[in-house]
């Protein structure tokens, strides 16, 4: 009995460990060229069936931290586990586990869109890669062009076959390093579809995006990188309610009276024409939200006026970015970019 | 603002990692993984990277075994009867038998470099070589790979070559276990000297340079056509220091029973060539220098 409840207790204790460890494990890593800091001091951890997005300028160092992880980068300060082996000691493991898909488009100038696909697998030690091979290809849309040469495939094409050689051999942890770079809308959508479906199957997503609406459409969490550093780190729905500002622009019956400028001045409200006014709060759980929105809009009552129209908005992740970053490469800048843009809900 | 909220991060917020929504499939796919990892060891890619670089050559046959076929066939001809009718004979046996060898090795020192240092080149050139270096394989296991086929591909050119002068009455065999032993020894430098400068080279100058600039001059020096002791002197002592010429002799040896030089002497430089060009290769793939980053 006592015996039986010692073992529960180890399952128990060990199950509790395994729900807590990191699929990527990130501590202090630094990578230096010559003089450049490529990647500068960096933790982080990586849940096992997030999607983690990497945001990060030109240079931030994105490419160089996937490298580091993927076993392209050999030379590095610092310590990067996956599944709790070490990159370096134990690459056997790590590189099984992890699945990359490169940012510049290559292609395979001696064999077939199939025979590829079937060596990559191969490689990682899988059997019966025809048939991963034949349904890759069947969800990418290649399977016309399964007997071509992949020199002759298109730019979009070969992103695709680049995206099926990483799958091939069933990775838990894929990198997608500027996935949608150069490629259209429709692509891009598909591929966004599927790395929902990938995680939905167990698979951990890392990617490093410009376009920011990927992440804000894909990411559970978002990283910021800027020179080599990670600057902020925090869940999407949390960094918009942090960092981002909503508005309502309403727009009257009539051009909006002086007195009742006057009246909105202790609020942060702006007018953008003579018979609209916009007024901006923190994020949706701000709470000082609502009673400043019924305050505006009595006021509009108040002058006896009519509301013609409301429109709400918010700022989007890449003004929210712009911001974060401009921030840290110029602390001492008072003022921020203001939100314009954005898209309404 | 957004301003306002921008939060310095010393210490970025790792411990805010809460398990992703597919947790549970997600460790699933990994114990697979880590299971696979430690059953496979990369034994099964390495023979299919063996396989594909066969594969690459073998697809193009037409240039890569009968072209360097044919062309040595060419050096036999012209060579082996028209001025083999002057010669005669040299140290004991005629000049056509005393060629051969010296063809045999010609062609499967260029085309086993060739082999391996092009194919790794033209992979990094398309950027291919990042598929490869994402792989659990290990260096050695990568330096396998390429330099199995490409000793492939030498031993089938050469045999050609041989099989087509036996075919002509101008080949014997004096030892084989000699005439193997230096075969796939040289095969084998060649193949990882050629991976070696695939690994180095920067561009198509640097991949033609050492075929051209080297290999060639080095072999056309190293008594192909000739005995050193026909050449004066302080050229016959020169000679000696051109490791080709005990490939060459070490070959001829195994294959007519005659050589310039000791054949013991011969098995000893082409195996240091071996491990020399081993190492080397082996350091630069596991480093990752000039390759990696």
């Amino acid at each position: 009995m006592t015996l039986g409840f010692t073992l529960v207790g180890i399952e128990v204790g060990w199950a509790f460990v395994r729900k807590t460890e990191p699929l990527l494990s990130i501590e202090r890593l630094t990578k230096r060229y010559g003089d450049l800091v490529a990647v500068r001091d960096l933790s982080l951890e990586i849940a096992p069936g997030e999607i983690f997005a990497m945001l990060g300028p030109n240079g931030a160092g994105k490419t160089t931290l996937i490298g580091c992880v993927t076993g392209l980068i050999q030379h590095f300060d610092g310590t990067v586990r996956v599944a709790g082996y070490d990159v370096r000691r134990d690459y056997q493991v790590t590189r099984q586990v992890v699945g990359v898909v490169p940012q510049e488009l290559n292609f395979d100038a001696f064999c077939s869109t199939r025979q590829i696909l079937i060596y990559q697998g191969g490689y990682f030690g899988r059997r019966r890669a025809c048939e991963r091979a034949d349904e890759l290809l069947r969800i990418f849309g290649l399977s016309e062009k399964a007997s071509a040469n992949s020199r002759w495939l298109s730019g979009g094409m070969k992103r695709r076959l680049m995206i099926c050689k990483a799958l091939m051999h069933q990775p838990a942890l894929l990198f997608l390093d500027e996935p949608t770079a150069g490629v259209d809308v429709e692509l891009r959508d598909e591929l966004w579809a599927y790395v929902r479906r990938l995680r939905e199957e167990g698979v951990t997503v890392f990617l490093t995006t410009h376009y920011l609406e990927e992440a804000e459409q894909l990411a559970d969490r978002i990283g910021i990188l800027n020179q080599g550093r990670l600057i902020l780190v925090d869940r999407r729905d949390r960094l918009l309610n942090r960092f981002g500002t909503r508005w309502l622009t309403v727009t009257c019956d009539r051009k909006l009276p002086k007195p009742l400028k006057d009246r909105l001045a202790p609020f942060q409200v702006t007018f953008p024409g003579p018979d609209c006014l916009r007024v901006r709060y923190r994020g949706a759980r701000d709470p000082e939200r609502v009673p400043v929105v019924e305050q505006v809009l009595a006021a509009v009552r108040d002058a006896g006026m009519q509301v013609r129209s409301l429109e709400g908005g918010r700022s989007s992740l890449e003004e929210i970015f712009r911001n974060i970053v401009k921030r840290d490469n110029h602390p001492d800048a008072g003022a921020v970019v203001e939100p314009e843009g954005g898209y309404v809900r | 603002m957004c301003g306002e909220g921008v939060v310095k991060v010393d210490a970025p917020q790792t411990g805010a990692v809460a398990p992703g929504v597919h947790a549970d499939a997600a460790r699933c796919r990994v114990d697979a993984l880590v299971a696979r990892a430690r059953r496979e060891r990369g034994v099964y890619g390495c023979v299919i990277l063996f396989r594909r670089e066969l594969d690459r050559f073998l697809r193009y046959s037409a240039q890569t075994i009968v072209s360097p076929a044919l062309t040595t066939l060419l050096w036999f001809l012209v060579f082996g009867y028209s001025l083999g009718e002057r010669l005669q004979e040299i140290k004991g046996i005629p000049y056509v038998d005393f060629l051969v060898p010296g063809l045999v090795m010609m062609a499967l020192i260029i085309n086993t470099f060739l082999n391996s240092g092009f194919s790794f080149f033209i992979s990094k050139i398309h950027g291919t070589v990042v598929d490869l270096m994402v792989t659990p394989l290990t260096p050695l296991q990568i330096i396998a790979g390429y330099t199995g086929a490409s000793v492939v591909r030498g031993i089938a050119v050469g045999g050609v070559i041989w099989a087509v002068a036996i075919l002509m009455g101008a080949s014997t065999l004096h030892q084989v276990g000699i005439t193997v032993a230096f075969l796939l020894l040289t095969c084998m430098s060649f193949a990882l000297f050629g991976l070696i400068v695939g690994i180095l080279a920067r561009d198509f100058d640097h991949i033609n340079f050492i075929p051209n600039f080297l290999i060639m001059p080095f072999t056309f020096l190293g008594g192909v056509f000739y005995s050193i002791d026909m050449l004066p002197g302080p050229w016959d002592t020169v000679s000696r220091f051109n490791p080709i010429l005990y490939m060459v002799n070490g070959l001829r040896y195994g294959m007519t029973g005659v050589s310039d030089v000791p054949v013991g002497l011969g098995l000893a430089i082409v195996t240091v060539s071996v491990l020399l060009c081993l190492g080397i290769a082996w350091w630069l793939l596991a480093t990752g220098r000039k390759l990696r980053e």
